[in-house]
């Protein structure tokens, strides 16, 4: 994908950055589609990667216990 | 009444020290200019409040009875007696037993404690740091067992599951506690991390002091990376959320302060969206402004190729998104489109080239030679011969005519001067 090596917030300043040269009015027709598609690539892909992400949880320090899941007592008894 | 007798001065302090000695008191305050390395016999520092100091001789017996470790800033309470020494005639307290301060007292401790934290300038707004918008990786210290690290990545997952959690876990009350964050705090700060998140539940005013030990504060505020609190239930304060960058009240809150919602992201990106559309627009006005000019500026014979430009104008319109966004395939049209303006474009030139051509055909000598002309050349050099001055007899010459060429040599020349002669050749030949 375009923004493989990329994390959320550099993808975001990419987009900012985009949106700002265009809101500028200085670049030529064929340079705003350019820029226009690759900004409307990013959107996509960070909308993914924020809806597809996972939470990842390093431990460190200590072990955390499993959380309480309804039901579990009477499982475990 | 006799007037009383005048004392020496040694027995005036010696007075003095028997109404002292006879005194027993308790005396609560802070203990300033402390030594704990002393050599001598007993420690000298100070106790003392808001307006008053004194003296205190702590006999070392009695300090290692207590069993506390004293340091200054420490709210205590001394059981003992005044004495006075009469070499200096001062007066210093000589405690018997040494306290500390219960609840009450400790909250005077904490009040105290931040009152010199805040002296200090831990507590300026300008040594606060700032927090990144959106964070990669978020430290977290708290307990590993309770409710408070679950309701964190609850809230992180919900809100940016994008950042990663390193978690650091230690004890967060009784014995022990304070050194365990302490330790979690510098190990989450060498990892570097965008954040550290510093949480427990509520507990109660004893569960929560863990979090205003001294060394805890100092601690925070040594962080390179900058820490949010989030301690007990909203009433609750800390130290550490006094020195901390940012204070939240809860667990939650704090997981909440350090990441974005997710709506919110994503209401950013289709603003960015808009943003983009709306420059592209600016093209449209302009090809809009400049079909007008156009239009004005072609005189009536040239309305069909404004036709063109107009119909490739609309095509442009249709190149530029959002359309694209629809169609992709657009561009590759427009392309299509110049193409076939381009040749269209070219049929003028090409027939005004034809027609060139034909004139420039009708004024080749080779026409002229087929009406029965010749050109004569000089057979060496190749020039023309258009003088009889040119030639002299013998010279070989050639003449062209349209099928060919003559080679022939001059015999004579003769001027143009009379007509006759001319005449004469032509009847001759």
């Amino acid at each position: 994908m375009i923004m493989a090596d990329q994390t959320f917030a550099e993808g975001i300043t990419e987009l900012e950055a985009i949106v700002h040269d265009l809101e500028s009015g200085n670049l030529e027709l064929e340079t705003s589609l350019t820029s226009y598609e690759r900004g409307v690539e990013l959107i996509k892909e960070l909308q993914t990667k924020l809806e597809t992400a996972q939470q990842k949880v390093t431990t460190l320090l200590g072990d955390v216990d499993p959380a309480p899941v309804e039901g579990e007592e009477e499982l475990m008894s | 009444m006799a007037e009383a007798v005048a004392l020496t001065v040694s027995a005036a302090l010696n007075l003095a020290k028997d109404t002292l000695r006879a005194y027993p008191l308790r005396i609560v305050g802070e203990i300033s200019g402390f030594k704990p390395h002393s050599t001598y016999r007993a420690f000298y520092f100070q106790l003392k409040d808001e307006s008053s100091v004194m003296e205190v001789t702590l006999w070392r017996n009695v300090y290692s009875d207590t069993g506390v470790e004293l340091k200054d800033g420490m709210i205590v309470e001394l059981s003992g007696h005044f004495d006075v020494y009469p070499a200096r005639g001062s007066m210093s307290f000589i405690p018997r037993h040494i306290k500390v301060a219960g609840e009450g007292d400790l909250r005077a401790q904490i009040a105290a404690l931040a009152n010199k934290l805040k002296n200090e300038g831990l507590m300026d707004e300008a040594r606060k740091k700032s927090l990144p918008w959106l964070p990669e990786r978020i430290g977290v210290i708290t307990s590993a067992n309770g409710a408070a690290i679950h309701d964190v990545l609850r809230t992180l997952a919900r809100r940016y599951p994008l950042a990663e959690v390193l978690f650091f876990g230690t004890l967060v009350e009784g014995h022990g506690a304070a050194k365990g964050i302490v330790t979690a705090l510098k190990a989450a700060d060498s990892h570097a991390p965008d954040v550290i998140l510093l949480v427990r539940g509520g507990g109660s005013f004893e569960d929560l002091l863990p979090f205003s030990d001294e060394e805890v504060a100092r601690t925070i505020a040594a962080c390179e990376t900058p820490v949010v609190t989030g301690v007990g239930h909203e009433p609750d304060y800390s130290i550490a959320d006094m020195v901390a960058d940012v204070r939240a009240s809860t667990p939650t809150a704090a997981a909440e302060t350090v990441v974005p919602a997710r709506d919110e992201l994503e209401a950013l990106l289709a603003g960015h969206l808009a943003q983009m559309i709306i420059p592209l627009d600016q093209f449209n006005l302009r090809v809009d402004a400049l079909q007008q000019r156009l239009e004005q500026a072609l005189p009536g014979k040239l309305e069909k190729n404004a036709l063109h430009i107009e119909a490739l104008l609309v095509r442009l319109e249709q190149a530029i998104p959002g359309r694209l966004a629809r169609d992709e395939m657009a561009l590759g049209n427009l392309t299509e489109r110049f193409r076939g303006v381009g040749s269209r474009m070219l049929e003028r030139p090409r027939t005004q080239l034809t027609h060139r051509g034909a004139q420039l055909e009708a004024l080749s000598p080779l026409k002229v030679l087929g009406r029965g002309y010749a050109a004569v050349f000089d057979s060496k050099t190749h020039s023309v011969v258009d003088s009889i001055h040119k030639v002299t007899s013998g010279e070989q010459l050639t003449v062209q005519v349209a099928d060919g060429s003559i080679f022939t040599i001059v015999e004579r020349t003769a001027g143009v001067a009379c007509e006759e002669s001319l005449d004469e050749h032509f009847a001759q030949n």
